[in-house]
């Protein structure tokens, strides 16, 4: 698979480590969360057939997590962001 | 031996001879031929024998979608089994032998098969070998391995080198025929980046085989220009002896490059190289394959393609028979009819089915000698050429699940929907049957795909061809044809064989396939599908397209094992890490071992010493008793600096951070976000905002992936950085009574006293006479330890140095055997102990996991599973008797219970012997293990076959109170 | 107090290599000294104005550095960079954070990293067989982190046929040998 990186163009998948999901990003305050709100948060993934949001990590390139949207039917890869980015829009700083 | 058969013309060099050997026979053949193509030269038409039932078997093809000529080519360790003959290229030296025969290819023991070919048709290798179930083991499968089946391994290991390597391109052309050539003209002119692979050695496609016209030159001719024209253009790269085998996502495409294999000696090159292409778009001009026709007897050797006969005659100058006859259902056998009397050979008859004339049975054991039509006559020939028609090859189409259409007019498959993105299909592999169609339809798409990526050079004209007829009309099999009538020659599956397949319910393709073997193997059903498929569509009463059609995976041609690994093979399977004393070590006896990547020395041997315990005893006491020097660099180190360095190490550690003092080294537990421990080790404040960690050897890129995850996904607006710099520090642990004495040598102007750099103090300082370095006073083996890092440039002069300065003390160098003593000892958790499974508490780390902050893993680490009073615990253990060494691994139990998981309490993870108390040593996890100091448990091993009893004891088998690491 | 007559000398990770292959070489860069500085959050522009005011450098594309007489600017990553410049004595990172003051947090890198400085007519081709990117269509200065023979690397387009190789400085003959081994397939 190519990863087009938003920063460096199309990247070989070779370059990545793959972790999944990208509602890992939502990560609930410790201090605060359900014990189930947690549980759901380590453990709970979706799996669908079709588009799916994952994050990817340049390990072997700029070391930015990416959240590509690809389909898991066809590979087809229709939107890569910075995770960073992502993380912000969705409300996550310190 | 004389070329019997060597006519005029061709495409080979007759003013040079290559001499070649056949089954130990001498022959002679020229440049420019295939080992097919010399054997046929030199009369040879039983080259092998069938894989079920022992048929004797002749060259079929003229390419690779051979199914009969696998031959065993050179010898010795290189020996290769199942190579087609048909795209070997003859080389000076060349050695081959056939293959799948007991004796002689000319008296096979084993064609008694086909006597017994009744009880061996479809399905019989399910049937037959049902029962007795011992038997399968012992006896069918030995038997059925020996007699079925192909060529044999040589045994040894691969003497060849392969590689891999990567290009990239805007267009690539797969398959070099006219359609190919047109689209790479018209692509190359307008500029665009192309790549135009074959797997011939030759350009040319089937223009080298045929006797057509283009643009008014014999078709070879106008290839063999096409070709030095785009040799000429910088941006068009040709590839030949290249075999595009798979479509995979986004424009990568597999080739392997067969870049030494037509040369007696690859003088050190790889044999193969394997191209991973990554290209915007492709253009699929594989061209099509001729199929046969089923009637009685069609596997005899002399019965071929017809257009195999004609590459024979017309491109290779050698003539598959004397006198030949033509058995077609479509114009190519009358084309092939002229060609060959254009080259003087004797056409004995042309049978042609669309006048209702069949080819109804041949004779000829070992070579064919006689056909009988269905009009009665008997022709004694010697070679039949056979045409049912041609199928386009569509086979990368299918690569993303693309599913091929049946075109009547045609008689085959085209491609359909799904085709791999990016890719277009021009020439006959997409139907365009006729050589002016597939000219113009290459060049339009060549043109085209060049425009879409940008290019804007003039693509010139379209090349122009003849348009012949092309009239298929569709004939499968003779149906009046008594003798069984091969459909899979490589499988030797018969028309019979399809029908019972049907009779027994397996009528979906993919079942035809599996039950028969139809399809099978190292030609994957080229010449043999389409037929299989049309027989099992009559036998069912539907039409093709009802029926089905399988589609292809990659490889489209077999791809060796050795390919795929390329470089990576022995030392070269993976890199190797070598630490900065790696040098100095081997100098002084070390005995290295592997620890992932790097090579650490786990002893330093020492003359008189029988094993490596006599080593690692020594080396772990010296420490104990004065000092010793081990190279720590494997540890992972991260540099952390930022603003919110601190807040975000509190949150990566379970462990408070936030309040470490500058100067100051900590302890930190990882955990995962599900609250189990993965890692552990020091991290040491520098400055308020510039940190230095320490990770395990093993974890150390898990870790620094982690952290990252961190601060980009989950804390985007810490400031904090991360920057590895496990390579950038030579570190060594310096340990022992006498460490502080030996280092006071050693660190330029500062002052080791206990209250000046207490335990768990860090700093960065100079030694021997400036060369810059980090000192922390930390410890692994519970002695007075230090740790000491130099940029690793000075690794070798500091490991020197250091032993320099030891040398009063009678310092030791110690390996990773003696750490791991020292550590055990010591109760300190390692690998053994964090094994992905094991809580803080289980580690009896418990308190480690401050409630007061939200770190990753805090909240999971308290649920109540992983709390339970009744769960493991890290405990030590020592032998009731002393003599006995324990065993890692031995599960514990209460004594007298019995030896099930039922009873199970728990396992030993590590044992050591400690010549400091001088028996066995044990650390491992217990239930309720903290609450049964001084109680006997049996350690159970029966795989080591031990059964002992040990005494629970704390972790801490020497020093529990850590006065020597803080004296 | 260091009370031996003992003094540190650095040891070449490859002794120095220099390596004739054909019409090309290999040549071990031990002369050069790596520092990184990461951005802090937010300090774009103040990162950009040190490099200019240290040394004329602007900061770096992702994918094309930035030279200024003998120092090169790498962009490795969104928020950190890596300064490449002839300095042989271990005080490098002092050398660059006197000039960029508090505008970045600096790390010493000459020591994670062998640079290998490749030329030669079989370049190219040699990279085919090591380096998965496009390094024929790199701009010059063109430079891009990536995989080679499974070992961690960075590249950097000098001029013509002459590149920089990075990798780890651990497994530095494994990759010395890896690129010997390149050149040694395709050459003559």
């Amino acid at each position: 698979m190519i990863i087009p990186h938003p920063l460096l163009g199309p990247r070989d998948a070779a370059e990545f480590v793959y972790k999944g999901d990208a509602s890992l990003i939502n990560r609930p305050d410790g201090m605060t969360a359900s014990d189930d709100e947690m549980h759901d948060y380590a453990y709970l993934r979706d799996n669908p057939a079709g588009e799916h949001r994952e994050l990817w990590y340049h390990e072997q390139g700029d070391r930015s997590w990416l959240v590509v949207t690809r389909n898991t039917m066809t590979h087809d890869i229709t939107y890569v962001e910075l995770a960073r980015d992502v993380a912000r829009a969705s409300g996550r700083s310190r | 031996m004389t070329q019997s058969h060597r006519i005029d013309g061709g495409q080979i060099d007759r003013s040079r001879s290559l001499k070649f050997e056949w089954n130990g026979k001498k022959m002679a053949g020229h440049p420019g031929d295939t080992l097919a193509s010399a054997l046929i030269a030199n009369g040879v038409q039983l080259v092998g024998r069938s894989f079920k039932y022992h048929r004797p078997r002749g060259i079929f093809s003229a390419g690779s979608e051979e199914p009969n000529a696998l031959v065993q080519l050179r010898k010795g360790a290189a020996q290769e089994p199942n190579t087609r003959a048909t795209t070997v290229e003859l080389f000076e030296g060349l050695a081959a032998t056939s293959q799948n025969h007991r004796g002689s290819l000319e008296w096979d023991l084993m064609a008694a098969n086909d006597l017994l070919a009744r009880f061996l048709s479809a399905g019989f290798y399910y049937k037959t070998f049902m029962w007795p179930k011992a038997f399968w083991e012992k006896l069918y499968e030995p038997v059925i391995r020996a007699s079925a089946g192909l060529g044999n391994l040589s045994g040894q290991a691969d003497p060849d080198s392969y590689d891999h390597g990567y290009l990239h391109c805007d267009l690539l052309i797969i398959g070099a025929g006219p359609a190919g050539l047109a689209a790479a003209l018209a692509a190359g002119r307008s500029g665009a980046r192309v790549i135009l692979a074959d797997e011939d050695f030759v350009m040319g496609g089937r223009l080298n085989a045929e006797t057509h016209e283009v643009d008014g030159q014999p078709g070879a001719d106008w290839a063999a220009a096409a070709i030095a024209e785009l040799s000429a253009m910088d941006n068009v790269r040709l590839m030949t002896r290249t075999t595009v085998y798979g479509s995979y996502d986004h424009g990568i495409y597999g080739a392997l490059e067969r870049v030494t294999d037509h040369l007696a000696d690859a003088a050190g090159k790889p044999r193969q190289v394997l191209w991973r292409l990554y290209t915007q778009r492709a253009l699929l001009t594989a061209g099509a394959t001729e199929r046969s026709i089923g009637f009685g007897n069609n596997d005899r050797p002399g019965i071929m393609l017809a257009g195999a006969v004609r590459a024979y005659v017309n491109r290779f100058g050698a003539a598959p028979g004397r006198r030949v006859a033509v058995f077609t259902n479509n114009e190519d056998g009358l084309r092939t009819a002229e060609d060959l009397k254009a080259k003087g050979i004797e056409v004995a008859a042309v049978v042609d089915a669309r006048k209702g004339e069949y080819v109804l049975n041949t004779v000829g054991r070992r070579g064919l000698k006689s056909i009988t039509l269905s009009t009665g006559p008997t022709i004694p020939i010697d070679c039949l050429a056979v045409s049912g028609g041609w199928s386009p090859n569509v086979h990368l189409t299918c690569h993303h699940r693309g599913r091929p259409v049946w075109r009547d007019d045609i008689a085959g498959f085209v491609p359909g929907e799904g085709l791999p993105p990016g890719m277009t299909v021009a020439g006959a592999a997409n139907g365009a049957m006729t050589l002016a169609a597939a000219l113009n339809k290459a060049h339009e798409a060549g043109a085209s795909l060049a425009s879409a990526l940008g290019a804007k050079g003039n693509a010139g004209d379209a090349p122009t061809g003849s348009d012949e007829n092309f009239d298929a009309t569709p004939f499968w099999y003779v149906a009046d044809s008594k003798p069984r009538a091969w459909v899979d020659l490589q499988n030797d599956v018969t028309s019979k064989d399809v029908k019972q397949s049907h009779q027994e319910g397996f009528r979906a393709v993919e079942h035809l396939k599996r039950y028969t073997t139809l399809g099978m193997a190292t030609d994957q059903g080229k010449t043999s599908n389409i037929l299989g498929l049309a027989i099992m569509a009559e036998a069912s009463g539907k039409t093709i397209p009802e029926t089905g059609t399988t589609i292809f995976r990659p490889p489209y041609n077999p791809v060796a094992v050795g390919a795929f690994a390329g470089r990576a093979r022995g030392k070269e399977f993976r890199p190797t890490r070598l630490t900065p004393s790696h040098h100095w070590a081997k100098e002084n006896g070390a005995d290295f071992v592997e620890t992932g990547m790097w090579l650490r020395a786990q002893w330093f041997k020492r003359s008189g010493e029988k094993g490596w315990r006599d080593s690692v005893d020594r080396e772990a006491a010296a420490v104990r008793k004065s000092v010793g020097i081990c190279d720590v660099t494997t540890l992972g180190k991260i540099d952390i600096q930022g603003r919110d360095a601190a807040e975000f190490l509190n949150r990566i550690y379970s462990n408070p951070f936030l309040k470490l003092p500058v100067g100051k080294v900590r302890y930190g537990l990882m955990l995962r976000e599900d609250g189990v421990a993965y890692d552990d080790g020091t991290t040491a404040r520098l400055t308020e905002t510039h940190f230095v960690m320490t990770t395990t050897t093993a974890n150390a890129v898990t870790v620094f992936r982690n952290m990252e995850f961190a601060r980009q996904c989950l804390w985007p607006d810490l400031d904090v950085h991360l920057i590895s710099t496990t390579d950038g520090w030579a570190q060594f642990a310096v340990a022992g009574p006498n460490s502080r004495a030996l280092l006071q040598k050693v660190v330029d102007d500062l002052d080791l006293s206990n209250d000046a750099f207490p335990f768990m103090a860090c700093t960065e300082c100079t030694v021997f006479g400036g060369t810059p370095a980090r000192l922390f006073r930390i410890s692994f083996s519970g002695e007075l330890a230090y740790e000491v890092a130099v940029p690793a440039r000075y690794g070798d002069a500091m490991m020197r140095g250091l032993m320099a300065a030891g040398e009063e003390f009678d310092a030791v160098p110690y390996g990773t055997e003696a750490l791991g003593v020292l550590r055990i000892e010591k109760g300190h958790a390692a690998g053994n102990e964090l094994n992905g499974q094991t809580s803080a508490q289980n580690l009896g780390l418990g308190g480690m996991v401050s409630q007061k902050k939200d770190a990753i893993g805090t909240k999971l680490s308290t649920r109540p599973e992983m709390n339970r009073d009744d769960d493991l615990r890290l405990v030590g253990f020592r032998p009731k008797d002393k003599s006995i060494l324990l065993t890692a691994g031995a599960h514990f139990l209460n004594p007298g219970d019995p030896e099930d998981m039922a009873h199970d309490q728990g396992w030993m993870t590590s044992v050591a012997y400690s010549p400091e108390l001088g028996h066995s040593v044990g650390l491992g996890y217990l239930k309720q293990g903290s609450e049964r100091m001084g109680e006997t448990v049996r350690a159970y091993s029966p795989v080591r076959n031990q059964d002992i009893l040990v005494e629970v004891c704390s972790v801490h088998h020497i020093d529990p109170e850590g006065v020597r690491q803080r004296g | 107090m260091a009370d031996l007559d003992f003094t540190l000398t650095a040891t070449p990770l490859l002794g120095g290599a220099k390596h004739q292959i054909g019409e090309n070489q290999i040549v071990e860069r031990d002369d050069l000294a790596l520092v990184s500085v990461a951005i802090p959050l937010g300090g774009d522009a103040a990162v950009a104005k040190a490099l200019k005011s240290g040394w004329g450098l602007t900061v770096p594309e992702p994918t094309v550095s930035s030279v200024a007489q003998d120092i090169r600017a790498i962009r490795t990553g969104p928020d950190q960079l890596i300064l490449v410049f002839p300095h042989t004595t271990p005080d490098a990172r002092a050398f660059v954070q006197a000039k960029i003051g508090e505008a970045g947090y600096t790390t010493d890198q000459t020591d994670v990293w062998v640079v290998l400085e490749i030329s030669g007519s079989d370049t190219l081709a040699a990279l085919e067989r090591l380096c998965p990117l496009d390094v024929a269509r790199f701009a010059k200065g063109g430079s891009a982190r990536t995989v080679m023979e499974h070992m961690g690397a960075m590249i950097v387009h000098l001029s013509g046929d002459r590149f920089l190789l990075l990798s780890a400085s651990s497994s530095a003959q494994s990759f010395l040998h890896a690129v010997e081994l390149s050149y040694r397939y395709v050459t003559g």
